[in-house]
């Protein structure tokens, strides 16, 4: 090749020659082959240089010089392959297994650290010498150009096209023999180093925090500028910093060797792995602080102090070495870092700045969204990893990646089986609350409540614990997060009132100026929004409209709060309702008066009980009667309390035929006659199963006090004439059936008061137990006090529950499609509906009432036209708003 | 409790029960022949579309013709008709029973 290549480039040359000159030039190549080789060999020594450039002179003089590069290049090139190169891999053969990297031993690092010097240090030297052999050529052949003619010399380019074919030559023997393990030695190395720095820094900042306190305000205020200057500041002694110039000097080193983006790519992946273990460490399980400003603080301590010295430190050594070749990576140092002492931060800098800070906020982002579900469900203590958060997801924009895990976690932990009603609804709220901070329009809400809700939609008690939850105060969740006594209601009203005067101030300065700020401050919703939706501004989020949104309608709320509040009335034996007045006026507030009217009568009723009691009781002492008369059992009208009820305005109440003690009905009767007297012409009608009584049963050794229904009392006292009965007997002389009897008799055998037989005939045979059998289920000794309130053992309810209602109405529903013809009916709500737009209930039925008295006549009550009208509303011909129905359109 | 001493006559054996404390319930109604108001069709134990509350609130009246209304509707009717109002059922002269 060498041949054949002299043999173009020379051709002319070659035709002059003679025998002679062949000879002569055959002698003086050989001679310069020998000097090249034993000056690349000479290990530094230049002793063989004046042989060398006569040699080359003669060359040149023959017209052989590019050969004479290619050749001396060539030649070179076979050396540091030779020598350096595999010298230089050689220092790291010790590495080659992973497993001595991960060992995490100081003397090791120490080993690293300095196998890496020296051979980096060697290898340097030795590219510098012949960096210095190819000076020589050049001048050599610089000197030969120019007795050859005066005005042609060794041109720059030329000699910077030399330069940089050496350095490729260079880079491409080592990439070429480069040790797969390499890149992890070398980010072993740096992150060793950076470890090292960072406790360095660590100390140093607790030593500088004392004198930094004060003027830490303005350091947040100035913002990024003035971090820098505080960098600079500390420049001074992290510049001198042996540390900072051993790893300047490595990534110099391996810089001129070309690896450039390897360098960097081992700091900058030592740089993620520290500043992710930083994060890990800071944030790790802890949501109770704010993490973020310590994070960025770090950054600036740590990682940025280290990219600013190594950065200066190159700048400077750059400005007196050759730039280094090889490609750069977008985040290599820019040569303008060497201007960063002029005030502004240098380019490269700021953009590690940037990305470190991005790392970060991903890193706390990814952190904070995998344990989602733990931060929400100790919301109000973990705010502050929820602000955290959201100032991640501003910066990074991966809102989807949080919708996506949390629904994920939300139906692996949540929405299973195991899960209480309760809890489900609590976590709601919570992300519901935790979620407004984080996206205040409430888009993402809305993808991540769908599954709850679906999800909630699906359980049968879900109406009854949201209605529990809003009154009850912490919702039967014991260990939900303790504001205890403190229902969601008030919650709400409290967050309510703050938005109420909020929305004020925004009416108030409502004038041109503002409009046109709020104008300017308009942002586009997010692309996940559903357009459908509506605009941001009608999507601020409600609480209670999501939740009501679980069930679908206000009405079956307000229904179902209607019932748990009659259960509750009905079983006070006092008429201390303070607590649920207050309920009913948090909850008229948020669903209107209308709708919570029958709540209010009921409640109302409870005051004119109590009122009228007194009323009777007061009468009573007036005419000062003989007391003893009738408290034939120790029972005077006295120790009679009655609830009256409007009974119109009650959900539908369970009347079960009892009898009770015949001194009590007597009692009974007595009191309406009183209340007929005071209140006439309004009479009572006594729902005799409904109630309470506190009794106490007085044994030979013991006496026990119980409160119970009415029904259990009359079973009782049954017993005090006649010790043992049949169940048949018995349900007779009470007056139920005898399934009820037997159902409700299990209160007392529980207690131990009875005994049940079964005798011959089948019959049930109930015995009062005289002689306490000590067999501990009664707990309870002479004198002691059983306070029992039997009607939760049993589960029976007084009122019926909405869905027996609902039940009801559905039978209702159909069968009156049935019998009254139902496009009858429809037609002529279809044609009221159409005359007077929109009607309420009452008026559709007394309308009918009045007007559809033909064939079908109207002849159903309210109830039932309602369970109508809701079908009509289920199959969407009608729509009901605040009570009134409508045509749908 | 008050009478635990009259207990023991009652009781054959040694065993009573005492009811210390009967709390009842019950629910009123208006003593009327008929359920609902002639004028506005609500129940009586309901009370007028005017009104929020039944019972005291909203009261019923007896008319000499013994029809009773709720008393804030035949007000409204006995106002409307001049010089003399009749009873909307019966059509005889409205007079309230005293």
């Amino acid at each position: 090749m060498e041949e054949s290549s002299s043999s173009m480039c020379n051709f002319s040359v070659l035709e002059s020659m003679n025998e002679k000159s062949i000879g002569e030039m055959e002698d003086s190549w050989n001679a310069f082959c020998l000097a090249t080789e034993a000056l690349h060999g000479a290990d530094g020594d230049l002793s063989f240089a004046s042989d060398f450039v006569a040699h080359v002179r003669v060359l040149c003089s023959l017209g052989l010089e590019s050969l004479i590069v290619e050749h001396f290049l060539c030649s070179m090139e076979e050396t540091f392959e030779k020598n350096g190169a595999s010298k230089f891999w050689k220092h790291f053969d010790a590495y080659t297994n992973p497993a001595v990297l991960e060992m995490d031993d100081a003397d090791q690092q120490q080993e690293l650290q300095d196998v890496l010097h020296r051979a980096l240090e060697e290898l340097s030297s030795d590219k510098q010498y012949q960096e210095k052999c190819l000076l020589m050529l050049v001048h050599a052949l610089d000197m030969c150009r120019q007795i050859k003619s005066k005005e042609q010399t060794y041109s720059d380019a030329e000699r910077n096209h030399l330069f940089s074919k050496y350095q490729l030559t260079v880079f491409s023997v080592l990439m070429a023999s480069l040790p797969r393990h390499f890149p992890d030695v070398l980010q072993w190395y740096f992150k060793g180093r950076l470890e090292e720095l960072s406790a360095m820094m660590a100390t140093n900042c607790e030593n500088e925090n004392g004198l930094q306190e004060n003027d830490g305000m303005d350091l947040d205020y100035k913002g990024r500028e003035m971090d820098i200057d505080e960098t600079h500041h500390q420049i001074a002694n992290l510049g001198n910093n042996k540390l900072i110039r051993n790893i300047g000097v490595v990534v110099r080193d391996l810089r001129n060797l070309g690896f450039t983006s390897m360098a960097e790519d081992a700091y900058a992946s030592a740089i993620f792995l520290l500043l992710k273990a930083k994060v890990h460490e800071l944030a790790g399980d802890e949501f109770r602080f704010s993490v973020l400003e310590s994070i960025k603080g770090w950054i600036q301590a740590v990682p940025l102090q280290f990219l600013h010295a190594l950065l200066a430190y190159l700048g400077d050594s750059k400005s007196n070495e050759s730039p280094a070749s090889g490609q750069k990576s977008p985040l290599a140092s820019h040569p303008s870092s060497r201007y960063y002492r002029t005030g502004t931060p240098p380019e490269g800098l700021v953009r590690w700045q940037l990305r470190l800070e991005y790392f970060a906020y991903e890193t706390l982002q990814d952190l904070r969204i995998a344990k989602l579900f733990e931060i929400i469900v100790d919301y109000p203590d973990s705010s502050p990893a929820i602000e955290d958060l959201k100032q991640c997801l501003e910066y990074t924009g991966q809102h989807t990646k949080l919708v996506d895990s949390f629904i994920a976690a939300l139906k692996y932990r949540l929405l299973t089986a195991g899960a209480s009603t309760t809890d489900i609804l609590h976590q709601y709220v919570s992300t519901i609350k935790a979620l407004r901070t984080i996206d205040p329009a409430g888009v993402f809400l809305e993808a991540v409540g769908e599954p709850i809700r679906e999800y909630l939609r699906g359980r049968k008690d879900t109406i009854k614990c949201i209605v529990t939850m809003l009154t009850d105060g912490a919702g039967g969740n014991p260990s939900g997060p303790g504001n205890t006594g403190d229902s969601l209601l008030e919650e709400l009203n409290r967050d309510e009132e703050n938005q109420e005067n909020s929305s004020l101030d925004d009416d108030v300065n409502t004038d041109d100026k503002q409009t046109w700020i709020n104008a300017q401050n308009w942002e586009p919703d997010p692309v996940e929004a559903d357009p459908l939706k509506g605009g941001r501004h009608r999507r601020k989020v409600d609480i209670l409209a999501m939740i009501v949104g679980i069930i679908g309608s206000k009405d079956q709320l307000v229904n179902e709060y209607r019932v748990m509040l009659a259960e509750k009335l009905l079983n006070k034996s006092d008429y201390d309702i303070d607590s649920e007045i207050r309920t009913l006026e948090l909850l008229k507030i948020h669903f209107g008066e209308s709708s919570m009217q029958k709540c209010e009568i009921m409640l109302n009723d409870l005051i004119d009980s109590k009122r009228t009691n007194t009323n009777i009781k007061a009468t009573i002492k007036q005419q000062s009667q003989p007391v003893p008369d009738i408290g034939d059992e120790g029972l005077s009208l006295e120790d009679l309390n009655a609830t009256i009820i409007s009974s119109n305005f009650w959900p539908p109440i369970q009347d079960e035929p009892l009898n009770i003690p015949g001194a009590v009905d007597q009692l009974l009767s007595d009191y309406a006659n009183k209340f007929n007297e005071i209140k006439t012409p309004r009479k009572l009608l006594w729902k005799k199963n409904l109630g309470t009584v506190k009794l106490e049963l007085q044994f030979e050794d013991r006496t026990l006090q119980f409160s119970v229904t009415p029904l259990h009392a009359s079973i009782i006292s049954q017993f005090q004439d006649q010790t043992s009965w049949t169940s048949k007997d018995l349900a007779a002389a009470v007056g139920v059936p005898v399934d009820i009897l037997n159902r409700r008799i299990y209160f007392w055998i529980n207690k131990g008061i009875l005994a049940e037989s079964v005798q011959d005939s089948g019959d049930h045979k109930f015995t009062l137990v005289d002689v306490l059998v000590e067999d501990g289920r009664t707990g309870v000794n002479n004198g002691g006090c059983e306070e029992l309130l039997a009607r939760d053992e049993d589960g029976e309810s007084s009122v019926a529950s909405v869905e027996d209602q609902l039940r009801k109405e559905m039978t209702v529903y159909e069968s009156t499609k049935i019998v009254m013809k139902k496009q009858i009916l429809q037609k002529f709500i279809t044609g009221m509906l159409t005359n007077f737009g929109s009607m309420a209930l009452d008026r559709i039925h007394n309308t009918l009432k009045m007007f559809c008295i033909g064939d079908p006549p109207y002849d159903k009550s309210l109830q039932q036209l309602q369970s109508f009208l809701g079908g009509l509303v289920a199959e969407e011909r009608l729509e009901l708003r605040d009570g009134m129905y409508f045509l749908k359109k | 409790m008050a009478a635990s001493a009259s207990s023991t006559k009652v009781s054959t054996n040694s065993t009573a029960s005492d009811f210390c404390r009967w709390h009842a319930v019950a629910s009123w109604t208006w003593d009327a022949q008929d359920e609902t108001c002639g004028i506005c069709r609500m129940a009586f134990d309901g009370c007028c579309p005017d009104c929020k509350l039944p019972g005291d609130d909203c009261p019923l009246i007896w008319g000499s013709c013994n029809h009773a209304f709720h008393l804030h509707c035949i007000l409204k009717w006995v106002n409307s008709q001049t010089p003399q109002a009749h009873c909307p059922m019966c059509r005889r002269e409205w007079q309230f029973k005293g």
